[in-house]
């Protein structure tokens, strides 16, 4: 009996040891960790090397609208005010000027970007996690976003182009015919007065390559659009937004937050080609899982992998018999390249969740 | 000069007196040494306000696995688990209908162990649910329900009732889709009982829908409420099974009178309650939580987007326990709602005082009892038959889909 405590004893202790461990494995202490070393090394000057000795390693938060909305995107994305690392790789790297007319501190990260301002991995936050989350706003995408507070009228025409061209291709395809928005249009299909509130870029996307490949029995038909019609019509249709979405961020326009200018940050500059530079982004790689990868990215929304999945594009249970895995970090960089005129997205991930989604790809065979 | 040697004294004169605390301290709570003889050990169980729950002694059969299985301890055990990762959760949680989802994200993606805890939480109210059921069951198979033992089962039919209200009150407190949706319809099957049905809906939820009011209600009846009377009742329901005579022993472990003795008769092959039923307790409770917090590591529990009551999930389902209530409701409401749930309630409060044919008490599945075993295990596979319909075969618009048929519309 005593022999059985003493085996069960240390099993507890060892499960309670990889709870520790556990929460201790945290992703965005790894990108702490080597921002602060770089701007110990990028400081120049004595009270640029104090400012950056006393970095602590901790989760950093902006609080907006009385607190109600919290984004911990900084916690990673932590060199977005500092000049020094504008040729860093993310998350490091110096924000766009775009910044300065849109104060972080006013308007948060998410308000563009999309994602879940709450998570601190980069699954997670950048809505690919197992929550579900709306996967973040990139590239092209972002102009849904700026359309959303901007409307068409303050913004230059290229920064809406693709919003304009999306909304004369639903009318180009007489979409009003069965759908409805804002109260004009057939009643055939679902209103889609507010469906970029309801879904993600990704479903959206997907259901305009092929409806019957997501919701199937859909008796939606087929357009033959190609890569770039479907893209425009997703963010034309990511514009429109429920009540509770429309007026979610109002709050923040009516504060006005003065922001105090970061205490002298280091102004040094480093070029990407630069030997330690490059080593400092081998550094921040992290190690991705390709299969939550798949999952989360929202792959399986398109295609299946054995038998979950959906059939808007080929099933890619063997995919790795068919293409190498530089060949598919070819594709998934850019399809064009791979498949002219084909239907697959541009996905807009990183260097590294290209690689190990190209890698798990290439071992389904 | 330094009287090195006077030093010497005085140090290890202190280094005796700080040798002796931990001796000490442990004297000062348990008195004396460790029970050696049998005799010491039984006064160790009436002396410790934690033991003296037990006999001293107990039938050797008492502690064999087959016996009980455990599940009356692992019921408890668990109760204490989500007693202790609840008052965690409490830390954070806020239940207001701005800030609850929030806060469980934050659980989930910043709080340092939030995520193993809600796990934790989750998976040990789930379980709970299923062994509580289990340990009914077992009382029912070893016809231990029979006189004397009559009003501890009253007592345990109405901690199955208490832990369902707990796992109900609990759905919603993270205000997603998910909870949003199954307490509106949870709620929705309370109302069709007759006259009563939509008052009563409506004093749960403190409005006609889920809002802000039926939050704080459902947050108040989960966290202070509903355990507080559990626990009393829970320590109720162990103390009446040493009044009642201890577990339920086979007709040969009886007295010379048939009735039941409190404690084993000299005669008997006895074991004594210290150590060997404490290292059985014990050896349990190590187990169970180390599987339960693994469990809580590999598994995360549902969480979907925050709720919105305009866009209802399709289909919505009530939690699992109640999904076979729910599947009644789909042919009658009145049935589903009302009768079946009635009429079980009615049925398990009555069985000890029906059913008092001393026969088959401790033994399991009696040979002299097959017709009550045969109706209690049709009513049990009713159960769950009708709830494996309501989670694996029912998809939009409780439309029956095979689990590996994709259902139509939106997913």
């Amino acid at each position: 009996m005593e022999k059985w405590l003493g085996v069960s004893g240390v099993v507890l202790i060892l499960v309670l040891g990889w709870t520790v461990w556990d929460a201790s494995q945290e992703e965005w202490e790894h990108y702490q960790q080597i921002y602060y070393r770089e701007a110990v090394r990028l400081a120049q000057k004595r009270a640029q090397m104090e400012w950056a000795t006393h970095l602590r390693t901790e989760i950093r938060q902006l609080q907006l609208n009385g607190q109600t909305i919290v984004e911990r995107c900084v916690t990673c994305h932590l060199g977005y005010d500092n000049p020094a690392f504008q040729d860093f790789v993310a998350p490091l790297r110096t924000h766009s000027a775009i910044l300065k007319s849109h104060s972080e501190e006013r308007f948060g990260c998410v308000v563009c970007h999309g994602g879940e301002g709450r998570a601190v991995s980069t699954l997670e936050a950048h809505g690919q996690g197992e929550i579900t989350a709306k996967p973040m706003l990139k590239g092209k995408y972002m102009q849904a976003a700026c359309y959303n507070c901007h409307g068409l009228k303050t913004l230059p025409p290229q920064a809406t182009a693709s919003v304009v061209h999306g909304r004369q291709l639903v009318n180009q395809y007489l979409c009003l015919g069965c759908h409805k928005i804002d109260g004009e249009g057939g009643e055939e299909g679902p209103d889609l007065s507010t469906v970029g509130s309801h879904r993600t870029w990704l479903w959206i996307y997907a259901h305009t390559a092929r409806p019957q490949g997501v919701v199937s029995g859909s008796t939606m038909p087929v357009f033959s659009l190609g890569r770039d019609e479907i893209q425009d019509i997703t963010i034309y249709l990511m514009t429109l937004l429920d009540g509770r979405d429309r007026v979610r961020y109002l709050p923040l326009l009516a504060k006005r937050v003065v922001r105090e200018p970061p205490a002298d940050p280091p102004s040094a500059s480093r070029r990407r080609d630069d030997p330690e530079s490059r080593a400092v982004a081998s550094q921040i790689a992290y190690h991705y899982d390709g299969k939550k990868l798949f999952q989360g990215a929202g792959c399986s929304l398109c295609h299946t992998i054995d038998i979950r999945g959906g059939e808007v594009g080929p099933a890619l249970t063997y995919i790795g018999r068919k293409r190498n895995a530089e060949n598919l970090e070819r594709l998934l960089k850019n399809p064009e390249d791979i498949l002219p005129g084909g239907k697959m997205p541009q996905l807009y991930l990183n260097d590294l969740q290209i690689k190990e989604l190209a890698r798990y790809l290439s071992m389904r065979q | 000069m330094i009287d090195l040697a006077a030093v010497y004294n005085k140090l290890s004169r202190a280094s005796g007196v700080v040798g002796q605390l931990p001796g000490r301290f442990y004297r000062s709570i348990f008195r004396g040494s460790y029970p050696a003889t049998v005799r010491q050990q039984l006064a160790t169980v009436v002396n410790n306000l934690v033991l003296h729950v037990h006999p001293t002694r107990v039938y050797a059969r008492s502690i064999k696995p087959q016996t009980t299985l455990g599940l009356g301890l692992i019921c408890f055990y668990l109760f204490i688990i989500e007693w202790i990762t609840g008052i965690f959760l409490m830390f954070y949680y806020e239940p207001s209908t701005g800030a609850a989802y929030g806060r469980i994200l934050d659980l989930n993606y910043a709080i340092s162990f939030g995520r193993v805890m809600r796990n934790l939480h989750r998976w040990a109210a789930e379980a709970m649910v299923v062994a509580v059921a289990l340990h009914m069951c077992r009382v029912f198979y070893t016809g231990a329900y029979k006189p004397p033992r009559e009003f501890n089962w009253v007592l345990g039919v109405m901690l199955l009732v208490f832990t369902l209200a707990l796992s109900f009150t609990g759905y919603l407190l993270p205000w997603d889709q998910l909870s949003f949706w199954a307490v509106t319809v949870g709620t929705n099957i309370v109302s069709y009982a007759p006259v009563l049905g939509p008052r009563l809906r409506f004093i749960l939820l403190g409005g006609d829908t889920v809002g802000s009011d039926a939050l704080l209600r459902f947050y108040t009846l989960h966290v202070i409420a509903i355990p507080t009377i559990a626990a009393l009742m829970i320590n109720y329901h162990i103390w009446r099974v040493i009044k009642d005579g201890g577990l339920a022993h086979p007709a040969e472990n009886r007295g010379p009178e048939g009735e039941a003795a409190g404690q084993p008769q000299r005669s008997d092959s006895v074991a004594t309650t210290f150590p060997q039923v404490v290292y059985i307790e014990l050896l349990l409770f190590l187990v169970l939580t180390a599987g339960m917090l693994a469990a809580s590591l590999l598994f995360n529990a549902p969480l979907e987007e925050v709720a919105n009551p305009l866009t209802p999930s399709n289909p919505s389902k009530a939690p699992w326990y109640f999904l076979g209530l729910q599947e009644l409701v789909g042919y009658s409401a009145f049935w589903g709602g009302v009768g079946a749930p009635t009429i079980l309630m009615i049925y398990l409060f009555l069985l000890p005082y029906i059913d008092r044919r001393p026969v088959g008490i401790g033994v399991w599945f009696a040979r002299e009892r097959m017709v009550m075993i045969t109706v209690w295990s049709l009513i049990l596979v009713g159960i769950v038959v009708t709830t494996a319909l309501g989670v694996y075969f029912r998809g939009p618009n409780w439309n029956f889909y095979w689990p590996w048929e994709n259902w139509p519309g939106p997913h």
